[in-house]
């Protein structure tokens, strides 16, 4: 049998068992409240009727027996809330409140006994009470009994145990209504993780756990799965974008590719055309759309990563200082004015290779897009928040405000560089690569328009200072 | 020369296989990690040609297990991988150089030449003679025909390379990664840059020049 949902949680097993435990202490609690009154009651009556007996037992001994019986009767008259029966050494009965000893058989030692005594009630009906008695031999070989009607004290004890038992039945009925209602509570914010993960399971990435604001551990394991799930939705649109992106930036080359051998091949099969030149171009086309396989990959990767491998701490001064050796002839041959400023103090923790490359590409790009007479200015600087940023500021057309953030995402290539040679990536590289060192890339106008060109493009690679 | 390639891949073994020949190098194949294995353990080769990734025993595996018996063959690692991590987890693992795939023929064929020179360069060299040019390694100058060509450290490393490899092509992604380190790609020229810079140095004014271009590959230096 199947037991239902609620009884199957686990919060509602934990009800239970802290119930059980509960419950034995709070037993072992009430067990104590019963001896502490019920068990106090009894024994004051016990010590009374004893005192009774000793004080009666004083009056035997200053007055024999007709001194006691003197006393007994004083006493009954002054209604003493006690029962006496007072026999000769033979065994008659001398007096007494109560008709017979409730002792039967008596050999001499003090006894005790719980027996009954009938009254009559406000409404004249007969009623019996619980009464405890004490009987003695006196000196003589009289015996003294004394007794108590204990119906009151016997009613308050019960009164007692029944607020006893109703608070026992309180307890197990709270407890099971709190356990119920703290595994409902838990039990739904499980559920609605539950309905998250089963959700993702089907293919809905979109689905994220509800935050109930309550700072609590379900609140924490919440949040958990849902930046889990958002990077895992990030990661997974990438690649979704990047093989959209592949399809359609790598179709064109590849029926241009196509194109270019049909033609060759049916020139051929004439008897005219360059094949050689068609392989050639062929090649060159091949290359290229290797190329933006890799760069798509290499981004793909740092993305999914979310980091870089490998972390060191490098000196971007030095390493800017490298890229500049490296780039100074071609800008000068091409007529550029290339200048560097360097700090050289600074220190970054990164992937040397991944920020030399992405370092050369915007490298590249302000050599590509300067035209002859500009200038290029590298820099390496501090900023007044700490971070580290590599600039590189040219003064070529630059990019319109509108078009800078497009042109750092994929396969983003302006209308008028379609005709410059790069697969679009170049901007998109750096961008992953300033994200998985912690830093971003930041696209700025350049110094502005110098006789009709311009207004430059400034583009900065930050990163948190190691 | 003779030339070990360990590679699953058939077609793409028998292409290597055939342009290598042609240039005069005897090939041999083995189509599986252990199969290289034992014809390396069998037989001296110049250089070995080792896919990082085969059936039966990896490329980083095989290289590592010849290394630990003491051969010192160079290696040219293949891998279709081509992080950064894999380049370092195969130079770590023993190899000489390392070729991602898809790999312009060219290229692989500089490499192996390169790499079988290495080996005969065992002793330390403090100079370095090509034709009538002379590098002094302690002294740090060059001199052709007698005369003191002045050369900046970074034209002083490429040349220097260019040198150790005289007769050889060499790639500029070869020179991008030996001389400046860097392993990526420009989409500018910086090495023709660099190259024609030196070339104007030590060729200009003499009446043979010595750096050439190699269409389809890069440069060499002639003898």
């Amino acid at each position: 049998m199947r037991l239902p949902r609620l009884f199957r949680t686990t919060p509602f097993r934990l009800t239970l068992l802290f119930l059980a435990l509960f419950g034995a202490a709070a037993s072992a609690f009430l067990a104590y409240i019963y001896v502490a009154t019920a068990g106090e009651a009894q024994r004051r009556t016990d010590q009374d009727i004893t005192r009774e007996a000793a004080s009666l037992a004083a009056a035997y001994n200053r007055g024999g027996l007709n001194g006691l019986n003197q006393s007994l009767i004083e006493r009954a008259a002054n209604e003493r809330p006690f029962l006496y029966f007072l026999t000769s050494p033979q065994g008659q009965r001398i007096s007494g409140s109560i008709a017979e000893s409730p002792v039967e058989q008596f050999n001499g030692t003090p006894t005790w006994v719980s027996f009954s005594v009938s009254d009559v009630d406000s409404e004249n009906k007969l009623v019996k009470h619980p009464a405890r008695g004490f009987q003695r031999r006196l000196g003589s070989g009289a015996t003294l009994f004394v007794g108590a009607d204990i119906g009151e004290d016997q009613a308050y004890v019960g009164k007692i145990v029944g607020a006893l038992w109703g608070a026992g039945a309180l307890v197990v009925v709270l407890g099971l209504a709190g356990g119920v209602l703290v595994s409902r509570n838990v039990s739904r914010s499980m559920s609605a993780m539950t309905d998250v993960v089963a959700a993702v399971r089907n293919g809905d990435l979109s689905a994220r756990a509800p935050v109930r604001e309550a700072r609590d551990e379900f609140d924490e394991l919440a949040e958990g799965i849902n930046d889990m799930l958002d990077r895992l939705e990030r990661s997974m649109a990438a690649h979704r974008h990047a093989g959209d992106a592949i399809a359609h930036d790598l179709r064109s080359p590849v029926t241009r590719l196509r194109a270019r051998l049909e033609a060759a091949y049916i020139d051929q099969e004439a008897g005219r055309g360059n094949a050689e030149q068609a392989l050639a171009q062929a090649l060159e086309d091949t290359d290229g759309v290797l190329k933006t396989f890799g760069a798509v990959l290499a981004i793909a990767r740092l993305q999914a990563a979310g980091e870089v491998p490998n972390p060191e701490l490098l000196n971007p001064g030095h390493m800017a200082a490298n890229l500049a050796e490296l780039y100074a002839p071609v800008c000068e041959d091409v007529g550029l004015d290339f200048r560097a400023e360097l700090a050289q103090d600074l220190l970054v923790r990164g992937n040397h290779e991944f920020l030399a490359q992405a370092l050369a590409n915007i490298l590249d790009n302000a050599v590509k897009y300067t035209p002859g007479g500009g200038a290029i200015m590298l820099r390496v600087r501090q900023r007044s928040s700490g971070d580290v940023e590599f600039s590189v500021t040219d003064t070529g057309p630059g990019v319109p405000e509108e078009d800078r953030d497009r042109v750092v995402g994929r396969f983003v290539r302006l209308e008028n560089s379609r005709n410059q040679p790069g697969a679009g990536l170049g901007l998109s590289l750096v961008a992953a690569v300033a994200e998985a060192h912690k830093g971003r890339l930041e696209l700025t106008e350049g110094p502005g328009m110098v006789d009709d060109i311009g207004p430059g493009l400034r583009v900065a690679l930050i990163l948190p200072r190691a | 020369m003779r030339i070990l390639i360990v590679e699953d891949d058939l077609e793409a073994a028998e292409a290597m296989a055939r342009g290598l020949s042609e240039g005069g190098h005897d090939c041999h194949r083995a189509n599986d990690g252990e199969e290289g294995l034992a014809f390396a353990r069998k037989t001296e080769f110049d250089v070995m040609i080792v896919d990082r990734m085969m059936p039966k025993m990896d490329g980083v595996t095989l290289v590592e297990t010849l290394r630990r018996d003491g051969d010192q063959t160079p290696v040219l690692f293949l891998s279709a991988l081509g992080e950064i991590n894999d380049r370092v987890t195969g130079l770590k693992a023993g190899g000489d150089d390392y070729l991602v795939k898809p790999y312009a023929f060219a290229e692989l064929i500089a490499r192996v030449e390169a790499l079988s020179r290495r080996r005969e360069t065992g002793s330390v060299q403090t100079l370095l003679k090509v034709g009538d040019l002379e590098m002094d390694l302690i002294g740090r100058t060059v001199h052709r025909q007698g005369k003191e060509i002045d050369l900046q450290p970074r034209e002083f490393q490429l040349l220097e390379f260019m040198m150790r490899h005289a007769g050889q092509s060499v790639t500029r992604t070869m020179l991008l990664e030996k001389v400046w380190e860097y392993h990526f790609d420009p989409q500018t020229n910086v090495i023709d840059v660099h190259i024609s810079r030196l070339r104007a140095k030590i060729d200009k004014g003499f009446d043979r020049a010595m750096l050439q271009t190699v269409r389809g590959a890069g440069y060499r230096l002639e003898t």
